[in-house]
């Protein structure tokens, strides 16, 4: 009895020590973002005297800061990437899930289709991008917000497909089959009776194409380098430029781009590594 | 195929094709090209020059050499760390499994981008990590120019970014491997008088190998697109000791800022990085990767 209690003391320790350890520079991040001016590169974990001063700076008045530059409020990129994100979710989870439950019931395109689609995943994007961008500017896309949603499901569609096929495999085929036989088409049984069984799946599906498209950053670095369309991961790049770093807003606009990830990757641990691992590892 | 299973998978397939198809086929018309926006007014067809070109460029040679030095770094470093982490956080003894499993995904969830800004201001000259350093009486580094002296050494600090952030999830992944494995057979094997030690080395390990495989060739191919925290971080500098092949085709195709700026070199440099990331693929990755079995399995 003895020795169970000092190995689960040692060992919660050990533990409980590596991962401080290991999120000690996220930690840093987010004492930083408290952090006035002053205090800004010293290698603290608490700030002497916390401020609300950055994150009032990046979210409403925006900053000026002598010839370390200048930057806006966050407010219109925080938008972008939202709509960006939420357009890009819904459409690649439905479509997503349409694509899986043709593969996973009627087989359609064999398994050539669905290697295929896997393999779109592996796909370095810098090696395709600049025939991307003249598509977009060929559709007068090019730097809005619908060039993005058209292009983000090259990244987002393989997952969503692969983990609808994993959620739609829990869905039982004796009722599919009994509608079938009532005269319901392939589509009428997949939206009124397989879709609403597999609405937790469709749920997760969606926050996975979302968290990717949120974190994307070549793509519209590349499609999207104006004002009108650019997301929060390129607006991030504001802060640290030529001129230096501008260390506490930095560091808030960093705290606020990982915050609605870090959550909803929370909400669907679960799933997290079936989904990344294209259903490999359940 | 019947017409309303069709109807399912026409709009991605449409969707799909239009976004893969005609990139293919205007990188292989380009690559034939020469087309510098700066200078040229329209592109002209070279025929093989961009292939000559390649052929005698040391920076693009560099750039797929470097690619891979990063690769073989990351990859071992974090599937080995990733392997540790698992054996220990899926012991019986660790209190607040759950609640720890849940703070390691913080890294991978994390964009890149802003993973590359939190470790570039670490890094940074007059940084918090070179104050530590100093506060415990050991020399400031130049971590982005020249760490110890050699510029060389940035990659191992690129490096540390990409394991920092990618072994949660192997540790995750080998987790859950090791817990797949039922506990009914490793308990009948210490009764049998094995020790924690060999479950682990001659049950547990082997069982979770295919995972572990699995799991080391994604960050593999994975790590042949590293590219944010490069931008973020070194922007493939100092000099183009950085500079891998994505990078490489960032800077000749789109910078245009590379000697050998041109859109059509870029597009060759393009097939070359999707033909390399192709073989890897389907050499390795899909000889495990059983779509059938998976799917219809």
């Amino acid at each position: 009895m003895k020795k169970t209690h000092i190995l689960t003391l040692v060992i919660s320790l050990a533990c409980w020590l590596v991962c401080i350890a290991y999120l000690t520079p996220f930690l840093w991040m987010i004492a930083t973002s408290f952090k006035p001016i002053g205090e800004w590169a010293t290698p603290e974990l608490i700030p002497k005297e916390p401020t609300f001063k950055n994150y009032y700076e990046v979210l409403i008045t925006g900053g000026i800061y002598g010839v370390r530059g200048h930057f806006p409020p966050i407010g219109r990129y925080l938008m972008n990437s939202l709509i960006v994100s939420i357009c890009t979710s819904l459409i690649t989870s439905i479509l997503g899930a349409m694509t899986a439950y043709a593969i996973l019931r009627y087989r359609a395109g064999g398994s050539m289709f669905a290697n295929w689609i896997l393999s779109l995943r592996m796909i370095p994007a810098v090696a395709i991008l600049y025939p991307l961008v003249v598509l977009t500017r060929t559709l007068g896309l090019y730097n809005t917000l619908g060039g993005l949603i058209l292009v983000y499901p090259l990244v987002t569609f393989p997952i969503t497909t692969w983990f609808m096929i994993g959620a739609l495999k829990s869905v039982p085929k004796e009722t599919e089959e009994a509608a079938m036989l009532d005269g319901c088409s392939e589509w009428q049984v997949f939206y009124k009776i397989v879709l609403p069984q597999a609405s937790g799946g469709l749920a997760t599906a969606a926050i996975f194409a979302f968290l990717f498209s949120w974190a994307e950053f070549l793509i519209p670095l590349l499609l999207a380098p104006g004002e009108a369309a650019m997301p929060l991961t390129v607006f991030a790049a504001y802060f640290s430029n030529q001129y230096g770093i501008l260390w506490g807003p930095l560091a808030a606009a960093g705290v606020i781009i990982s915050i609605p990830v870090i959550t909803l990757a929370a909400a669907i641990q679960k799933y997290l590594i079936r989904g990344l691992t294209m259903g490999f590892v359940r | 195929m019947r017409r309303g299973v069709l109807a399912l998978i026409l709009p991605a397939l449409t969707l799909l094709l239009l976004l893969t198809i005609y990139p293919t086929i205007y990188l292989y018309m380009m690559m034939f090209q020469s087309f510098n926006p700066l200078i040229d007014f329209a592109p002209k067809f070279t025929g093989l020059d961009n292939f000559v070109t390649f052929a005698n460029d040391p920076e693009a040679w560099y750039a797929i050499g470097i690619m891979f030095l990063l690769t073989t770094i990351t990859v071992p470093v974090a599937v080995g760390l990733g392997i540790l982490l698992a054996i220990i956080f899926t012991s019986r003894y660790l209190q607040g499994k759950i609640l720890i499993r849940s703070l390691m995904l913080i890294p991978m969830s994390i964009p890149a981008v802003i993973v590359g800004l939190n470790w570039k201001m670490i890094f940074f000259t007059y940084g918090p990590l070179n104050a530590f350093l100093q506060s415990i009486g050991l020399p400031p580094q130049p971590w982005l120019s020249a760490p110890l002296g050699d510029p060389f050494k940035v990659i191992f600090v690129l490096a540390i970014l990409d394991i920092w952030q990618w072994t949660p999830f192997v540790m995750l992944a080998v987790a859950s491997g090791i817990e797949s494995v039922p506990s009914d057979i490793r308990e009948a094997a210490s009764l049998d008088g094995a020790s924690g030690w060999s479950v682990l080395r001659h049950i547990t390990l082997p069982m979770a190998k295919t995972v572990i495989m699995v799991i080391a060739l994604l960050r593999l191919i994975d790590s042949l697109r590293i590219f944010d925290i490069i931008y973020m971080l070194t922007f493939g500098g100092p000099g183009n000791i950085t500079t891998t092949l994505p990078f490489y085709i960032y800077k000749v195709g789109f910078t245009l800022t590379a000697a050998k700026a041109n859109i059509g070199y870029a597009a060759l440099l393009s097939v070359i990085l999707l033909a390399m990331a192709i073989t890897l693929v389907l050499m390795t990755l899909m000889r495990l990767f059983k779509v059938e079995r998976i799917i219809w399995g």
